[in-house]
């Protein structure tokens, strides 16, 4: 046996490209997060209550009384995503919090920077990763939501069709949407270590920041909520925008800015601390 | 806590302020058209679902830890070629401060190839800081420490170069052995084929598929030293690796270790026991207060201990007094008898012989490994029974 022993130890002396090396991090890092039984349940258990929370939203919509004649038009658009962006952004960014934090906690951190000492490299893998599956499983339920609430409005209203004006860039972004939140988990998580705190934060970035900003006068409630990420994110999946928010492409801005400055403080934090 | 309840306790947290932003905008009335029943529903479903989670993840599913797997006999490890030049671990005036407390303190050694090297210490000597320095884990406060000549950090694949193992128990308890090995594994490039013979090595092949919750304590040591070996490095850092495995693992341990070494790896291994490392390390660095106390040859250190002739015989006092007479210390020993220093067994007995004294026993004692290094490290040990140390009392008459 002492052949394919040696030679599966004769990459050492090769120094790989930095393709390969990335692939490798990245294949590590989605090793860990897919191997987690956990994850798999609680991504799977958030994912039904989602589309059940989007049937009971459109049901109510549509077996309302008045309809969408009385105050305002029912939007439909957002309707949709009514369930997805206020219940299951939550369990996602738990989650992505988690992923740096119960390395953490573990001390696996300590094995993870050995094996992979550019740790932003590791950070960056994490973030791939974890934006990535949260990006296909936003993409996948946002298509979901948006069909499941159109088929049920169709009875009354009518439902739309991703043709409408909006819809398509709508459904697409609820998915990015939550991408964004898992990254802000992610940064959270890497700058905090412990699991409790950076749920807390990261759960004030993604929701409290908008009731806070709700709480203030008039002018003032949108003109500084227009910066958070819920609002941002209201922004892109409403079909008729309040007057105050920001456009959907400053929104998207505002959706990039988020996670992008959560990452970058992990980026800068990590390198200058011990592990 | 487990990592299960954290999660639950996570989720039923964020319910929480779910419900308590549903019932702020209940309140204010904002522009859903949302009849009250539908915001029940909401929070009902919301609510108990963080219950269920909790009921699911945060159960304890510990089983009884399943016995350990029979040790494999110690297979002569494959020898690898060792790279040109002498690849070791050069530790030179490091100094780690943690605030007020210094955890190194100007530490220098130097560890060669084809040696296992026992580095000792009492607890909170600084053997672990010391590693994780060398690791690149910490950040010195001054000084350097270097493997084959550089920095850890510039190592693109470093478990190809160092396989360390600094805590076993660090391991995620929700994933599987194979899973967690096989993660460690993809971020250096090694192969599945590598995976299945380090696990064949360390004997855990059968339980690889279970979760690292499920792993008792030697099997967690075990994974941690396959893990060392993923890549076949010709240098090893071990930071008590002999935790926790049984006798027959600590041998099987100990002959892997002989046989690395004498293929010309680069081996360093931690201990507070000395006892288990007279019997691996060829050369021993011990330290304490972050200080270095000695760095030697284990049989230097063996023969530098203090060493006496017990010698037995009917007319005891008087050769006593004749022992006294030739410039000998004698003290007499519980079990009857005299502890002869100052002289050599020969000697004792040839001035017996020529006095006609019966001598029923003659043998030359050595102090034990563990009294040498009790007496070397005794000043410097950070938490003792029974005796403040005088530095905690000048501490406390300084404040």
């Amino acid at each position: 046996m002492t052949a394919p022993q040696l030679q599966a130890a004769g990459t050492a002396g090769t120094t790989p490209s930095p393709l390969v090396r990335a692939r490798d991090v990245l294949a590590s890092e989605w090793t860990k997060l897919s191997s987690l039984r956990s994850n798999r349940w609680t991504l799977g258990a958030a994912a039904i209550v989602t589309l059940v929370l989007t049937a009971v939203v459109a049901a109510s919509f549509a077996a309302a009384p008045h309809g969408g004649q009385r105050a305002a038009p029912v939007d439909r658009l957002a309707t949709s995503f009514l369930a997805f962006a206020e219940y299951l952004v939550l369990p996602v960014t738990v989650l992505s919090v988690l992923v740096f934090t119960s390395e953490y906690g573990s001390g696996l951190i300590r094995t993870t920077f050995t094996a992979v000492p550019r740790r932003r490299t590791v950070l960056a893998a994490k973030a791939a990763v974890t934006g990535a599956a949260a990006l296909v499983t936003g993409e996948v339920l946002a298509f979901a939501c948006f069909f499941l609430t159109q088929a049920i409005l169709s009875g009354r209203h009518g439902g739309l069709s991703l043709a409408h004006p909006g819809a398509a860039r709508g459904v697409l972004a609820a998915g990015f949407v939550l991408a964004a939140c898992a990254l802000v988990g992610v940064g959270a998580g890497a700058v905090l270590r412990h699991t409790a705190g950076a749920i807390a934060v990261a759960v004030t970035v993604v929701y409290l920041l908008a009731v806070l900003c709700l709480v203030l006068p008039a002018p003032w409630n949108l003109r500084l909520g227009r910066f958070t990420l819920p609002f941002a994110a209201y922004a892109e999946v409403t079909a008729h925008p309040p007057t105050g928010l920001f456009s959907p492409w400053l929104s998207l801005l505002v959706l990039i800015a988020w996670p992008a400055a959560a990452l970058l403080t992990a980026a800068v934090v990590l390198t200058r601390r011990d592990v | 806590m487990r990592p299960g309840s954290g999660v639950a306790i996570a989720v039923v947290a964020v319910a929480l302020a779910f419900v308590v932003y549903c019932l702020i905008d209940l309140s204010r009335a904002r522009v859903r058209n949302l009849p009250a029943w539908a915001w029940a529903v909401i929070i009902c479903i919301t609510i108990p679902w963080g219950g269920i989670i909790y009921l699911i993840l945060g159960k304890d599913r510990t089983k009884p830890a399943a016995p350990d797997p029979p040790p494999p006999p110690a297979a002569p490890h494959v020898p690898r070629r060792i790279p040109a030049g002498p690849v070791q671990i050069e530790v030179d005036r490091l100094t780690k401060r943690f605030g007020h407390v210094t955890a190194v303190d100007d530490l220098s050694f130097a560890v060669r190839p084809g040696r296992v090297t026992g580095f000792l210490g009492p607890n909170g000597a600084g053997k672990s800081t010391t590693l994780r320095v060398i690791l690149g884990l910490d950040a010195p406060t001054s000084g350097t420490a270097l493997v084959g000549g550089r920095r850890y950090q510039e190592f693109i694949r470093p478990l190809h170069e160092v396989g360390s193992l600094l805590d076993a128990t660090a391991v995620p308890a929700g994933r599987a052995g194979w899973s967690h090995l096989r993660a460690i594994a993809q971020s250096n490039g090694i192969g599945r084929r590598r995976l299945r013979e380090v696990l064949e090595l360390t004997g855990l092949e059968m339980v690889a598929s279970r979760r690292l919750g499920e792993f008792s304590l030697g099997m967690k040591q075990r994974l941690g030293i396959a893990a060392a070996l993923l890549a076949n490095p010709p240098v090893l850092l071990l930071d008590e690796p002999a935790n926790g495995l049984d006798p027959e693992g600590i041998r099987w341990f100990r002959q892997l270790l002989q046989a690395m070494a004498a293929e010309g790896r680069t081996i360093l291994v931690s201990s507070h026991l000395m006892s288990e490392m007279a019997q691996t390390a060829d050369h021993l660095v011990i330290i304490g207060r972050g200080r270095l106390l000695a760095d030697v040859a284990t049989e230097q250190f063996v023969s530098g201990t203090s060493h006496d002739v017990l010698v037995q015989s009917p007319r005891a006092g008087e050769l006593a007094s004749l022992l006294t007479a030739s410039g000998a210390v004698v003290a007499p020993e519980n079990g009857g008898g005299l502890a002869v220093t100052g002289m050599d067994a020969a000697a004792v007995g040839d001035l017996a012989v020529s006095h006609g004294i019966a001598v029923h026993q003659l043998v030359t004692r050595h102090g034990s490994l563990e009294e040498a290094y009790l007496t070397l490290t005794g000043a410097s040990t950070d938490y003792r029974a029974g005796r403040p140390l005088p530095e905690v009392q000048t501490a406390r008459a300084a404040r």
